[in-house]
């Protein structure tokens, strides 16, 4: 478990974090959610030891990280944005090396990194130089190095910037598989890469908590804002008009595509797509239009921020 | 602080450095013993003295990486997320580099056996000079450490471990200068007693002649003063590493 209170980092007269709160329980995974420059790695920095922070106190599992470092930093694994690899090592020198570093005792050891090894699936390069791995194994490795001393908490920082699709789901399956037994801190600017895998959501925006939420009140939250993109050929006059009878739709703004096929496409605003969608659907069929495609848009970061600030302004 | 040194000394054979270090020593150290042996006067004493002329090259090229590299490689993320404190990791540091040094020396152990092989002379003097030897290794690579600790650049690290050293090993020449310029600068104003004056700032720069110390040693004179001033300045610049490691924590940009 972390309890963070009122973290605020100043670099200069530039303050980075400006009071965040939030608190971590046992066994869950934490989306860290953010854009670039939020300040999401400056605070998983703070909470490390990595930095210290200008006031404000991390706890981890009772510990305070500034006053009982080693006791704190024995609960924490962590696996920065760039994983603090030595290429002239192989895996196993490296990991063994860890192991040292953070005091695993040597009749546990050999057991220890099987185990993890097994679990991040690096057996098969275990005796070659990490400077020769792919991104991907280098990425596992990493993680590897993050769970040697047995850690309650893991904080990894954009694991799966960089991956190619596969490697993405595979580190995904590998996180699903460690919340079981370690709280896990996971930060992203990809809103759809949390949706996967954390069951609740810090988000932060120029270093402040925009909404800390369980991700199923934030698609609540998101779903009065859901969009549907459709193509379709038919009047550019008359179909914006008519989508904009049906129930529940708030906004549609046509675009000519293609003006010789009279090709439309229509952006919709609505609060229920399931039953939006159908009514299109009988309206384009009555009306002779061919649907080409019809999806929803996922609401991007941007979105959710303004989502999230106009609901306060609101309330 | 036994893992830190385990990792950096391996790593001196993982790259050419350790290679590098130990063949330029092993060259220096055997011409001047061959260069005496050809003449038939070899004195260890000498060979030893004139190796220390040799710190301004090799202690740069076995300490630029200690820190920098980890610095561009994010690897001292580990130094600061994990139980190990930040003082083990530059005491396992220093440790690294001494060893490469010790092992460097044993060219001069096996002149050593030589000599007494041919019927040679190793005298108490030889062995003074082999303690102050090991003594400055020590100071020197702290200083080297310390140049390390504040850049992430190799070539800069060394750049700075090198005016240093070579500027401790001018101290006194460099301080015969000061007061000269000073006795002169004193005379033109018409200053009364301007040559003691200079010669007392010349003194003085002249004191921390790390070289001029311990010349003594050579004598089988040991001193202690002289080695507790080489400790203190190793000590010194381990402190200002530790310092600078400690700041990265408080200002990040």
């Amino acid at each position: 478990m972390i309890e963070i209170n009122n973290l605020v980092k100043r670099y200069g007269d530039k303050k980075a974090v400006k009071g965040i709160s939030f608190t971590v329980n046992d066994d869950e995974v934490l989306g860290f959610l953010g854009p670039n420059g939020a300040g999401k790695t400056t605070t998983m920095n703070i909470i490390t030891g990595y930095l210290s922070s200008t006031s404000g106190t991390v706890k981890v599992n009772g510990h305070d990280i500034l006053e009982e470092p080693e006791l704190a930093k024995k609960e924490i694994g962590y696996l920065p944005e760039n994983p603090p690899l030595y290429t002239d090592m192989t895996v196993n020198e490296y990991l063994s090396f860890i192991c040292d570093l953070k005091g695993v005792p040597k009749d546990k050891r050999k057991e220890q990194l099987e185990n993890i090894k097994s679990m991040v699936k690096i057996d098969d390069v275990q005796d070659r130089l990490i400077g020769n791995l792919s991104k991907g194994y280098k990425q596992r490795v990493g993680i590897a190095q993050a769970l040697v001393g047995n850690p309650s908490i893991l904080i990894l920082d954009e694991p799966t910037v960089g991956l190619d699709p596969n490697q993405i789901i595979e580190i995904r399956r590998l996180i699903k598989s460690l919340s079981k037994t370690h709280s896990i801190i996971i930060s992203s600017h990809i809103l759809s890469e949390i949706q996967e895998v954390a069951d609740r959501v810090v988000i932060i925006n120029r270093g402040k908590i925009a909404a800390v939420d369980t991700l199923s009140d934030l698609s609540k939250r998101l779903s009065g804002q859901s969009k549907l993109l459709l193509t379709f050929r038919g009047s550019a006059k008359d179909s914006a008009a008519k989508i904009r009878t049906i129930k529940g739709v708030s906004a549609a703004v046509p675009r000519v595509v293609d003006s010789k096929l009279s090709q439309l496409e229509i952006t919709i605003s609505t609060s229920d797509t399931t039953e939006v969608r159908t009514q299109i659907f009988y309206l384009m069929a009555n009306e002779g239009w061919p649907i080409l495609e019809m999806r929803s848009l996922d609401p991007t970061l941007e979105e959710v921020f303004l989502s999230i600030t106009a609901g306060k302004g609101r309330a | 602080m036994l893992a830190i040194f385990k990792r950096e000394f391996l790593s001196y054979f993982r790259s050419p450095v350790g290679y590098v270090a130990i063949a330029l020593f092993s060259f220096l150290s055997g011409f001047i013993f061959y260069s005496q042996f050809a003449t038939g006067a070899v004195n260890i004493a000498t060979e030893v003295i004139s190796l220390r002329s040799f710190f301004v090259i090799i202690v740069p090229i076995i300490t630029m990486g200690l820190l920098s590299e980890d610095k561009k490689r994010g690897t001292d993320v580990l130094y600061y997320t994990t139980p190990v404190s930040l003082f083990n990791v530059v005491v396992g540091k220093v440790l690294a580099a001494f060893a490469l040094y010790a092992i460097m020396f044993i060219n001069v152990v096996i002149h050593i056996i030589v000599t007494l092989a041919c019927g040679g002379d190793f005298e108490v003097g030889c062995i003074g000079t082999i303690i102050v030897f090991f003594f400055m290794a020590f100071m020197f690579i702290t200083i080297g450490l310390f140049a390390s600790a504040i850049t992430d650049s190799q070539i800069i690290s060394a750049i700075v471990a090198f005016v240093i050293i070579l500027v401790t090993q001018l101290i006194s020449t460099i301080g015969s200068y000061a007061g000269a310029a000073v006795t002169s600068v004193l005379s033109a104003i018409k200053v009364e007693s301007a040559t003691a004056a200079g010669n007392g700032i010349a003194s003085a720069i002249a004191w921390f002649d790390p070289f001029v110390k311990t010349q003594d040693f050579r004598l089988g004179i040991f001193s202690v003063s002289a080695l507790i001033y080489l400790v203190s300045i190793g000590v010194l610049f381990l402190y200002l590493t530790f310092r600078v490691l400690e700041k990265k924590r408080w200002s990040q940009a």
